[in-house]
């Protein structure tokens, strides 16, 4: 077993689950990891070196240690991590007592399974494309194995090409396999995960350094027309509740009761396909504010779109929305929720507030008047603010006038309550990157805001932006905050837009354009998806999904052993079609083979006809008689009579 | 279109009787294949379900697609597998005839006329052999298979088989050959001298007799001489034991050996024996004759004499 050709199939095999599991260092612990790779390493030492391959006392302890790696990382080892981390070890296991050929194939289906782990963290199209290489090197593993002589481009020429021969089939079957959720008991939730994303409180005063992530959260696709960019929110969690530092949700009916009034809509509809990536909460971001919605969705009373169903992964919604709106009256528990303070405001505040005129003036001219001073003062817009620990909201206001969205909306609405008129802040995402090749809009973590609503008579609540008077360009421009220099504050400057239109940028949407489609008819091919896009075939149930999977199949069966055969049946007497044209060559010079004449009769007959080609005729027939009737002959004995046919050539000279 | 192989045949009725016509070459076509799942491809099929569950429970699209690239890989291995074995042609060769328990070689001669080389092929007799054969080439093989009895021994059935490319199907033709091997009695291992039969003075030629009794000199006895001729008067006066050497170098001995005078309580014993005869005597470079039951072979020696007489015991 320690023979080269076996030293080889060792090489391709360690070499392709190294390129399986490494991916999966962002997923797995790092304790795990790091001993995956050591037994790895180990095993590629070992075959050059086999006599440092352990025994079977050391290979005890070794699996004993991973059991207990395991186990301190996971209570049970049922569950997406812990499954994984398991097939991960119990491969790196196996590695090291790899023995026979049945051990080769055995570790390559631990492979494969691990393959397929990977997908159940990252589904991109670079995941998918990276998997297919790599199981190309998989089953050139299993050629390998089963040569003679190991030639390792034919093997991986020959793995590649019938995974590109699977492909049609497979592509079928994806498409026709009906699709079944699994039963609830059936899927293990992973609780101790934390993600990047909106919270459901917010404490400006306390975060110093604002990360910004391109983190893609949803994507929509207009029917129609798209709204302008300074009504592109997206509505989220409504804060409503704070303790002078911290803005946190109300858990009251209105969070948990669906919408009690609906409010009345004007003016434009815009009607959008909003697929959101899979995400911690339920929530759903529409455009403010969502109208029609079908049915996981709900409305909240709070005006939040609100999925029931499991949100882990990527959905599709179909939403019609209205940029004006009226939500009509306000609610008793409504204006509770909106006026709540924590405490009564400080001396400061009140005549903060008196010098805007917040006491004796209509709410919309309070509003002015604070937007105003907000873009007349000093304040500034930026994503590094200085701690504001002790009275955050007088710290920004009256000292630093510093800060991010969150500051904004948060004094605002404090302001607002001190001057008695009901505000709350929304969160939600602001904007989003048009993709121009895909026809459809980005947004991404970095598009996360924050925002103010005033409920105003007759007119309901009504949204106020104040970052927007601020830095109206974070509004209305699309500032690429990754291009900000983070210490910075931003400052707008035109070529920069300029500069992202180069051609990387344009790659970039091709690229996310891809990637986006693959995620709405690949990633997302769910069973409603499959009733849709089967139906538009007439193919509505499962009786005609597996007529139609049969047919399929067997047509594109037919076309392939067609194909593959027709290759062989055209080379079937080549060295006899050759030798043909040889006789065909010397017809001009009256030379005609007859049916009873053997080649070397007619070999003898064509010398003395033409003398001075004699060893050319000679050389000819002698291959002719050696490869047909022969009883050994190689493919260069072949190769050399199909030269020496092709450069024949009658020269008779009369 | 008619030879898809998608119509593989897995059970045919007559598929193991198959005979190759007399000299004629047999190529390997979907008549002659079949294809059966091997124990990895059993193997594999476990691997797909398992996948198909785990892409079931997380509701995996992706897991989902590679199932069935797996699973789809799977099915076009049959074509595969079915391609490194087709096309091929087969045709019986030489075959060499030998002694009961040695090996009997068979030539087979093995002939890739396709484009398609092959990376792995088995030939099956009673051993295995591994071979590869390139596009357009040729190779010759000889099987070994244990001479079990005397007479004629044919090949039966030689199995050629693939698992190329991925060991996940198992392709085998069974091919029934015509050639044989005569097969010779097995030599005795016991040495016993030449027996002096009656017949041989009843029946030698007048010729050979008339050469015979022209006595010309006496040598020292050596095993093998013929009791007739020992020098009884000198050996009687003590002079030691002398053979009569009679004239003719060529008919020096001449000896006759006789089915009835061979040691052995049975045919085989017996025939065996004489075989040994034969070979002894083809060694000593003596004349023999040869007495069997319902045949009779002349006296003579050289290579045509001495297959003669073996072919004559092979076949009693």
């Amino acid at each position: 077993m320690n023979s080269p050709h076996f030293k080889k199939i060792l090489i391709f095999l360690l070499s392709s689950i190294g390129l399986i599991v490494a991916p999966h260092i962002a997923n797995i612990p790092i304790a795990l990891f790091g001993f995956f790779s050591l037994v790895l390493g180990w095993r590629f030492v070992a075959v050059w070196r086999p006599q440092y391959l352990p025994r079977s006392r050391v290979l005890l302890f070794l699996t004993l240690l991973a059991l207990t790696l395991l186990l301190s990382q996971h209570k049970h080892l049922l569950g997406r991590d812990a499954g994984t981390n398991l097939f991960i070890l119990a491969l790196g296991l196996k590695l090291l007592e790899i023995k026979t050929e049945r051990d080769i194939y055995l570790v390559t289906y631990l492979a494969f399974i691990v393959a397929a782990s990977l997908f159940l963290y990252q589904q991109s199209l670079f995941m998918a494309a990276y998997i297919l290489a790599v199981c190309c090197v998989l089953f050139a593993t299993l050629v390998a194995i089963n040569s003679i002589e190991i030639q390792t481009r034919v093997a991986l020429k020959t793995a590649t090409l019938i995974i590109l021969q699977a492909i049609p089939i497979a592509v079928v079957i994806f498409i026709l396999f009906p699709r079944v959720e699994a039963p609830r008991w059936m899927i293990f939730e992973e609780k101790n995960k934390a993600k990047i994303g909106l919270s459901d409180s917010m404490e400006p005063g306390s975060i110093s350094d604002l990360g910004t992530s391109e983190e893609l959260v949803f994507r929509v696709k207009f029917t129609g027309a798209m709204p302008p960019l300074k009504q592109r929110y997206w509505r989220g969690p409504v804060l409503a509740h704070t303790d002078g530092k911290r803005w946190s949700q109300f858990n009251t009916q209105l969070f948990k009761g669906l919408a009690l009034t609906k409010p009345s809509y004007t003016g434009t509809a815009y009607q959008y396909t909003l697929l959101m990536e899979a995400q911690e909460k339920n929530w759903v971001f529409g455009l403010d504010m969502p109208e029609q919605f079908s049915a996981p969705l709900a409305l909240t009373g709070y005006y939040q779109l609100v999925t029931q169903e499991n949100s882990k992964k990527r959905a599709e919604y179909k939403i019609t929305s209205y940029p004006q709106y009226n939500t009509g009256e306000l609610t008793q528990v409504e204006y509770q929720d909106a006026t709540q303070l924590p405490r009564e405001p400080s001396d400061k505040i009140k005549q903060f507030v008196t010098q805007l005129h917040g006491f004796d003036s209509k709410p919309e001219e309070f509003i002015a008047q604070l937007l105003t001073h907000f873009r007349k003062e000093d304040f500034h817009y930026t994503l590094t603010p200085p701690l504001m620990e002790e009275n955050p909201i007088e710290s920004f206001l009256f000292t630093t006038k510093r800060g991010f969205c969150s500051h904004y909306a948060s004094a605002f609405v404090y302001l607002m309550r001190v001057a008695h008129i009901p505000a709350r802040v929304v969160t939600g995402y602001q904007g989003g990157e048009f993709n121009g090749v895909g026809n459809f809009l980005e947004v991404r973590q970095a598009n996360a805001h924050a925002w103010a609503e005033v409920w105003i008579e007759n007119q309901g609540w009504m949204r106020v932006d104040p970052t927007a008077a601020v830095a109206p360009e974070r509004i209305e421009q699309q500032l690429n905050l990754d291009l900000l220099e983070l210490g910075g504050e931003i400052r707008f400057d035109p070529n920069m837009i300029n500069q992202q239109q180069n051609w990387l940028k344009q790659m970039n949407q091709l690229w996310n354009s891809a990637d986006y489609q693959w995620q709405r008819w690949v990633v997302n091919y769910d069973s409603d998806n499959q009733a849709n896009f089967l139906s538009t075939f007439g193919i509505h149930d499962f009786k005609a999904m597996m007529k139609w999977l049969m047919i399929l199949v067997a047509l594109i069966t037919i076309l392939l052993s067609a194909f593959l055969l027709r290759k062989k049946q055209k080379s079937i007497a080549p060295v006899l079609r050759l030798y043909q044209r040889f006789c065909a060559k010397l017809k001009p010079a009256g030379l005609i083979r007859t049916n009873r004449e053997g080649a070397h009769d007619f070999a003898q007959r064509a010398k003395i006809a033409l003398p001075e080609q004699a060893d050319a005729i000679e050389q000819i027939t002698a291959d002719f008689i050696q490869l047909q009737y022969g009883r050994v002959s190689s493919r260069e004995d072949f190769v050399r009579f199909a030269k020496a046919v092709a450069k024949f050539k009658l020269t008779v000279h009369r | 279109m008619s030879r898809l192989p998608f119509k593989l045949r897995w059970s045919v009725p007559n598929f193991y009787t198959r005979k190759a016509l007399n000299s004629e070459s047999i190529t390997l076509t979907v008549r002659r294949i079949g294809i059966v799942p091997s124990k990895r491809g059993f193997g594999f099929m476990l691997l797909m379900i398992l996948l198909v569950l785990i892409a079931f429970v997380y509701n995996n699209n992706l897991a989902y697609l590679l199932t069935f690239l797996l699973a789809s890989v799977f099915f076009i291995t049959i074509l595969h597998t079915y391609n490194s074995l087709a096309g091929l042609v087969l045709k019986d060769g030489q075959c060499k005839n030998v002694f009961l328990g040695e090996a009997a070689g068979f030539d087979i001669h093995i002939h890739n006329p396709t484009a398609v080389e092959r990376f792995n092929l088995q030939i099956q007799l009673e051993k295995t052999e591994n071979f590869t054969l390139a596009a357009h080439s040729k190779i010759a093989i000889t099987l070994y298979k244990i001479a079990q009895k005397r007479g004629w021994q044919t090949i039966g059935k030689v199995t050629i088989s693939t698992s190329y490319p991925l060991g996940l199907f198992y392709a085998w033709s069974p091919i029934r050959f015509d050639s044989k091997a005569l097969v010779y009695p097995k030599p005795a291992t016991i040495e016993i001298p030449f027996p002096e039969t009656p017949l041989a003075d009843a029946e030698q030629g007048v010729n050979q007799k008339k050469g015979a009794d022209d006595f010309y000199g006496l040598q020292e006895y050596q095993a093998g001489d013929s009791i007739k001729h020992i020098h009884w008067k000198a050996f009687a006066k003590g002079q030691g034991l002398y053979s009569k050497q009679y004239s003719g170098a060529n008919n020096a001995t001449e000896v006759w050996l006789h089915y009835d005078y061979a040691a052995g309580h049975d045919t085989e014993q017996r025939l065996s024996q004489l075989c040994r005869w034969v070979i002894d005597a083809e060694r000593a470079d003596i004349r023999y004759g040869l007495v069997l039951p319902n045949l009779k072979i002349m006296p003579d020696r050289g290579s045509a004499h001495y297959r003669q007489c073996l072919e004559a015991l092979a076949l009693l």
